[in-house]
């Protein structure tokens, strides 16, 4: 299982036969003992996870922490997984649940966002001096702004509406597959959703 | 269609996720406040398109599977809430105390039932010498003895 270069070239077996396996079923496989699968579903759910982990997190290096935790949770519940939910809906809950937690332990740890020229871009660990040759350095260091105030703005949204736009913006969720994940009604979602965006909006005016 | 149901759509709209119906365009058509706050929802998304996510870090896979053999490796069961170091102590302080509650409240009762009840069974060899055990000074005291009437029957039939 441990073949991190080679599995994005070879598929595992269970990827080849899985074209008509919905991911629920893969997962039955995975609790079955086919490790093949789990593996399919890593490969799968990674990139995801990062980006939804990362978003939530504010910090690379946790995002990748959380979202091995995500998975190591996947597989350690794999016994008493049961195929009544979609397992999308499943993971993220898993997801928002740890992400929520972390949150709410390091409230008093996170440090101010600031906008420091010296310092690596925490997205692309590029420098401004060249972490967009078509732009100037002038350029450069107004894009960080608009990234530090996006950063920003999103992460002072509630909870719950914070979750939701990182769903529905980053992660392409509908509503109704917001709502299973975070337990509330179609129509409760929506107006979460509305309200979220209508404060980012009236926020993020200065820098449209 | 009223402004608060394109509100709940807005959010789709604007990010392109859901395609216009004739109704929801025919409100646009007539409600310029309405159209006005989509085109800022739209520009408002168009801004959040910026913050891009890092792409995952080589060793992603690498770790992850390391911890997943790990997990394997572990024991199942209750063997594993045994190695949570907090979890064994605590079993351990509540397993002296209950053996010590137990001893305790076992010699208590033994005490309780006097010099005599502490015989278990009387005539056998284990009670005899609970017995004797026990009342080591009544049966040093010999004197005791003679204030016994002997009785009839054992000098009549030796």
């Amino acid at each position: 299982m441990g073949r991190a270069s080679a599995d994005a070239e070879t598929p595992p077996a269970v990827a080849r036969s899985s074209t008509a396996l919905s991911d629920a079923e893969v997962m039955l496989r995975v609790k079955a003992g086919d490790d093949s699968a789990f593996e399919y579903l890593v490969q799968k759910y990674r990139r995801p996870m990062l980006n939804f982990m990362y978003r939530m997190a504010h910090n690379a290096a946790v995002a990748e922490d959380l979202a091995q935790e995500v998975f190591l949770r996947v597989y350690r519940s794999r016994e008493n997984y049961e195929a009544s939910a979609k397992f999308t809906t499943w993971l993220y809950r898993i997801a928002t649940n740890l992400a929520v937690n972390h949150a709410r332990d390091t409230r008093h740890e996170r440090p101010e966002a600031v906008v420091s020229i010296d310092e690596p871009d925490e997205d692309t660990g590029l420098t401004v001096d060249v972490a967009d040759t078509s732009l100037s350095a002038e350029e450069n260091i107004l894009r960080r702004e608009r990234m530090a105030a996006i950063r920003e703005r999103v992460q002072a949204l509630p909870e719950r509406q914070k979750t939701a736009v990182i769903m529905h913006k980053y992660q392409q969720m509908d509503y109704r597959q917001i709502a299973d994940v975070l337990k509330l009604s179609e129509s409760a979602t929506k107006s979460l959703l509305f309200r979220a965006y209508e404060t980012l909006r009236v926020q993020l005016k200065e820098f449209v | 269609m009223k402004c608060t149901e394109i509100y709940e759509l807005m959010p789709d709209l604007a990010a392109g996720m859901d395609a216009a119906m004739p109704a929801v365009n025919d409100h646009l058509k007539s409600c310029a406040a309405c159209a006005g706050k989509l085109e800022e929802f739209r520009q408002t998304m168009a801004l959040l398109d910026e913050w891009r996510a890092p792409v995952p870090s080589a060793y992603f896979d690498t770790r992850l599977m390391a911890r997943v053999r790990e997990e394997k490796a572990k024991p199942s069961g209750w063997l594993q809430w045994m190695r949570k170091p907090a979890l064994a102590v605590s079993l351990a302080v509540l397993m002296v105390m209950s053996i010590t509650l137990f001893r305790t409240d076992a010699g208590k009762n033994v005490s309780d039932r006097g010099p005599i009840a502490a015989v278990v069974e009387p005539g056998t060899a284990v009670g005899d010498l609970q017995a004797l055990d026990k009342n080591g000074e009544l049966y040093s005291d010999f004197d005791v003895l003679d204030d016994l009437q002997v009785q009839q029957d054992v000098t009549a039939n030796p």
